[in-house]
């Protein structure tokens, strides 16, 4: 088992890589350096004072190889320049001439005092080296070290995923053993219609009709905002939290009877029944025990997301987590923390599903890991 | 059973669980009373994003300056009364400066500065155990000098460094060496003794005044810079912040904290003495209530808490329940706020809540692309566009009819706007309009030899569903005169290339907020030399008669002479119509009544100071607002307890 999850491990380093080649190659295309460095000195801003920014930040340096003034550089955009025109029209609103210019900027420094001083002094290796050694830079939009971002940001995000992740499990669980209780009943069928329906409404509804009532209409807990001050932090996540975990509801629920409902027809439940144990018992302590083996593999596969945030809860109620970072970062044109923020939530991701196999290699002992 | 029993406690807890909570969104305040018993007053206003820097020779959107403006304040200030014309009066300065021409051309500024501004209280001035030092006129060659370090970024060096000599050779000689010397002096900026400072020009540049208003200028202190490195020191227990989170000046507000996406704290500073509340220059419907004011220190209230809400619906949300001083009207509300004939409806209206209407010192505008073969060399084909437009439609389906139909590229305030004034070409008259397509050789929209239709093309942003809406409405305003228009909808970002690289047709939506009051900061937008990539001249009009006029203007004093340029000026740009004019926008905002506005003044960011709020009110206002309604506890804790007991009955009829 070491040795596979040592595999597993460096597995990731290739996928990692892709995943910020990707991010670089779509960044870099979507935007230009002119482009980005007006959204953060406004519109007003010079080109003296774009180029500037541009220069102090690393970005007037090509994107991935620095081919300027050897061979290979001339094949190169001559190359570019036949198969932009064909590319640049998948791209909509990018005009085949700025296409062609991106994706020089690839392997060309965007001026003069951006050239490298050997072909891998580029924006994307001095990122690669940086990312290794856990050096997550600094936010451009406000030059804050990212990683002090991510710190900052991880407790608001926790207090409002740990929770609702806690509070919908266990309510889940209470409501579809519940359901498994009284299963076949017209409540249970009307149970199994109220699950689908909330499974089929976005986070955003739950999201604007709690804070509508909630905070608008019963006036029991702030519309917005979120501040650490003891026992009184709690009104702030209140509404969150009810969001997330009704948004969460029908879909666990569903999932969860499920899984208990093929426990309940299992031989062991037929053996307690014969026995004489209550329709409770059997529910309670038979078919839950043997039903967490599975839900337990579920529940632990997540666990790695919590700490990423919600985006969408995070943005509408003000909770400054890390969830709203890739939100704002994109509208700001701020590389450096979407950068970081998917390098983070790629390495999470990944050891997300490396935790789900462990965890049922552990639960089940029939799956062995080689 | 051991569960089903439990769930008895729930609707106990439920209910217990209202009673504990609050939907109060501010945190506390720093203190309940003042040190005299009295009650300590906070301002409660919403920010909508966290400013980018709030380092004062950085900064350079309306967003930061709301901040950076009460933090930090410079040689003069704008009188918070007088918008129409806007008017300067002396701030840290004693008195407005003596201007004197040089032998060489150039000019030169004395400023008196005022004895006894301090800055604020700091770890970084060590030497006094952290109490801020007195302002000296050194601080101002200190800031100067910061201007031109290429590591500060100040985005207005650009334009600086053409009047004040020294800036630019410093910049460079940074550049090359990559650290900038603080040691060698500015000969653009003396200080002449403590409190005297002289600014000197290379050529005569009265907007220089201007600039000395906002707050690129505004001293900061030397020791703060330095002491504020963003690093961790031997022994301390904190890292220090960077200098451009900390900011600490001369202002009536000092900076408490700045939680990112949450909230900006500034505390009243206690020595202030700077300036004193204005004894003049309000309207005389305001005298009963702002003459019992005129010279009292300033300013009112303790503290001002800035909570960011990045999103629109929670600060109405926020302000109807009495949590916000001041809310914006947005489109979501606007119904319910406002009656047709554009009054507060009369919900609002009982609880006292105020209208207020703030125009804009800025002119919306669609360009078109001088250079452009079609556009760019037909005179009457542009003026026919402009005079088909119908503005007015467009902002009756887009902005309620609150905007100003524009006539000239000043606006309101702005010496040299023209209130009477009527541009030929912004009538509206589609006869008149078709008529001068005919002039253009396009009768009917089509090309008078070949007999094609006329093709042409807006570039504009679609961010969202109104911008594609008004991209259809400008189209059907300019299909009208026979023209076949595409719209091409853009991204920001590639709409700036484009832009930059003079790459489209006509551009819409583009428009120019006043950084200064000076006709001269709207009229370079047309002058030839200020063709991009270096300027903003983005449809490279070029007119060398323009040109020569601008060149008089922009370095004289307002006066009648000038006055003269100025509707020169305008007229060359009404009869080439470079751009179709479209509005001046009317801001439509709402203050409680506990927190009455005291001016109307869109270039005087630093108003807090003259912030007034009757907090006793808004306490009881607030109590009155939020009401708690108890019924859904016990709505969820019937459910949970009929669930329950159906529950144990079904259990009981399978059992038996």
């Amino acid at each position: 088992m070491f040795s596979y999850i040592l595999r597993r491990l460096l597995y990731m380093i290739p996928i990692v890589i892709g995943v910020m080649l990707i991010t670089f190659v779509l960044f870099n295309i979507m935007m230009s350096p002119d482009a980005m460095a007006s959204r953060h000195l406004g519109i007003k801003a010079s080109k003296q004072a774009r180029e500037n920014w541009l220069h102090n930040r690393g970005f007037d340096k090509a994107v991935f190889v620095d081919l300027s003034g050897t061979a290979p550089g001339s094949a190169y955009e001559h190359t570019t320049a036949k198969i932009a025109g064909v590319v640049g029209w998948f791209f909509g609103p990018i005009p085949a001439e700025n296409f062609q210019e991106r994706v020089r900027l690839f392997a060309f420094p965007s001026s003069a005092a951006g050239r490298g001083a050997n072909r891998f002094d580029t924006q994307f290796f001095h990122s690669l080296k940086s990312f290794a050694l856990f050096d997550l830079g600094v936010s451009d939009a406000t030059g804050e070290p990212v990683l002090d971002m991510f710190k900052r940001g991880a407790v608001p995000s926790l207090m409002i995923t740990l929770p609702a992740f806690v509070l919908g499990f266990f309510l889940s669980l209470g409501l579809s053993l519940f359901f498994v209780f009284v299963r076949d009943s017209r409540i249970d069928v009307w149970g199994a219609v109220a699950c689908v329906g909330l499974m089929s409404l976005s986070i955003m509804v739950y999201a604007i009709g709690s804070q509508w009532l909630l905070a608008s209409q019963f006036m029991y807990f702030p519309a917005f905002g979120f501040h650490l001050e003891g026992g009184s932090t709690m009104r702030f996540v209140a509404i969150p939290i009810i969001a997330m975990v009704i948004g969460g509801l029908g879909s666990e629920v569903r999932l969860y009877r499920a899984i208990f409902l093929e426990e309940v027809r299992a031989d062991y439940v037929r053996t307690a029944q014969a026995k004489g144990a209550s329709a409770a018992r059997v529910l309670f302590v038979h078919v839950l025990k043997n039903g967490m083996i599975s839900l337990i593999t579920l529940v632990v596969a997540s666990l790695p997301f919590l700490i990423m945030g919600s985006v969408v809860i995070e943005s509408f109620f003000g909770i400054p987590g890390i969830g709203s970072f890739a939100r704002n970062a994109i509208p700001t044109a701020d590389f450096a923390l979407l950068r970081a923020d998917v390098y983070v939530g790629s390495l999470l991701y990944l050891s997300g599903l490396l935790l789900t196999d462990i965890c049922y290699a552990i639960a089940d002992p029939r799956i062995r890991l080689s | 059973m051991r569960t089903l029993r439990a769930l008895r406690f729930l609707p106990l807890l439920l209910a217990g669980l209202p009673g504990a909570c609050d939907n109060n969104p501010h945190p506390r305040p720093l203190h309940e009373k003042r040190a005299d018993g009295s009650p300590w007053v906070v301002a409660y206003r919403a920010l909508p994003d966290d400013p980018r820097s709030l380092d004062p020779q950085v900064t350079y959107d309306t967003l930061s300056h709301l901040v950076v403006a009460q933090i930090y304040e410079g040689l003069l200030e704008y009188q918070p009364f007088k918008t129409d014309p806007y008017e300067l009066t002396p701030c840290l300065a004693g008195k407005m400066p003596d201007r004197t021409r040089n032998a060489d051309g150039g000019e030169s500024y004395v400023f008196e500065i005022k004895r006894g501004v301090f800055f604020h209280d700091s770890p970084c001035f060590t030497a006094s155990g952290g109490q801020g030092r007195e302002l000296v006129a050194d601080d101002f060659v200190y800031t100067f000098k910061r201007m031109a370090d290429p590591k500060v970024e100040c985005p207005i060096l650009s334009t600086l460094q053409d009047y004040i000599p020294g800036m630019k050779e410093a910049y460079d000689a940074a550049r090359k060496t990559g650290k900038f010397d603080y040691s060698k002096p500015l000969p653009g900026v003396e200080a002449l003794d403590s409190h005297t400072l002289r600014i000197n020009l290379l050529k005569p540049y009265p907007q220089i005044q201007y600039w000395l208003a906002m707050p690129f200028t505004a001293p900061v202190p030397r020791e703060a810079v330095e002491y504020f490195d963003g690093k961790k020191h031997d022994g301390e227990a904190r890292t220090r912040d960077q200098f451009k989170f900390h900011p600490v000046g001369t202002g009536a507000f000092c900076f408490v904290e700045w939680g990112r996406g949450r909230l900006l704290r500034l505390a009243r500073f206690a020595r202030y003495t700077a300036t004193r509340f204005p004894e003049t220059g309000w309207k005389p419907e305001a005298e009963a209530r702002l003459r019992p004011l005129a010279g009292v220190a300033i300013p009112f209230v303790d503290e001002v808490q800035m909570p960011i809400i990045r999103e629109v619906i929670p600060v109405w949300l926020l302000f109807r329940q009495g949590y916000l001083d001041r809310s914006a009207i947005g489109k979501d509300v606007f119904g319910t706020v406002m009656t047709a004939g554009l009054e507060l409806t009369g919900k609002y209206r009982e609880r006292g809540v105020k209208l207020s209407r703030d125009v804009e010192p800025g002119t919306f505008y669609a360009v078109f692309n001088m250079d452009d073969p079609v556009v760019g060399k037909n005179r009457k084909l542009r003026q026919a566009i402009s005079t088909a437009y119908d503005e007015d439609l467009g902002n009756q389906i887009f902005f309620n009819g609150v905007d100003i139909n524009a006539q000239q590229l000043l606006p309101p305030g702005v010496a040299g706007h023209d209130t009477a004034f009527k541009n030929p070409y912004k009538q509206h008259d589609l006869p008149l309009a078709k008529k001068m397509m005919a002039e253009a050789g396009y009768p009917d929209g089509r090309d008078a030899k070949s007999g094609a239709q006329l093709e042409l093309a807006i570039d504009m942003t679609a961010d969202d569903s109104q911008a594609r809406q008004m991209a259809e409405f400008q189209k059907g305003q300019i299909e009208q005169l026979g023209i076949r228009v595409k719209i091409q909808e853009n991204t920001w970002t590639s709409l700036q290339d484009k832009m930059h690289r003079g790459n489209f047709q006509i551009y819409s939506g583009s428009g120019w907020f006043a950084d200064y009051p000076d006709p001269e900061n709207f009229f370079f937008l047309f002058y030839g030399r200020n063709a991009p990539p270096e300027g903003n001249n983005y449809g490279h009009y070029a007119n060398p008669e323009f040109d020569r006029l601008f060149e008089k203007m922009s370095t004289m004093d307002n006066g009648p002479a000038r006055l003269e340029i100025i509707r020169k000026l305008n007229a060359l740009l009404v009869e080439d119509c470079p751009i179709v004019l479209m509005s001046h926008r009317v801001l439509l905002s709402l203050s409680q009544p506990w927190a009455p506005r005291i001016a109307s003044n869109q270039l005087a960011v630093g108003g807090m100071k003259y912030a007034r709020i009757d907090s006793a009110m808004r306490a009881e206002k607030i109590r009155e607002w939020n009401r708690k309604s108890y019924w859904p506890v016990w709505l969820v804790a019937g459910l949970a307890a009929g669930a329950a007991g159906y529950a144990t009955w079904w259990g009981r009829r399978r059992n038996v």
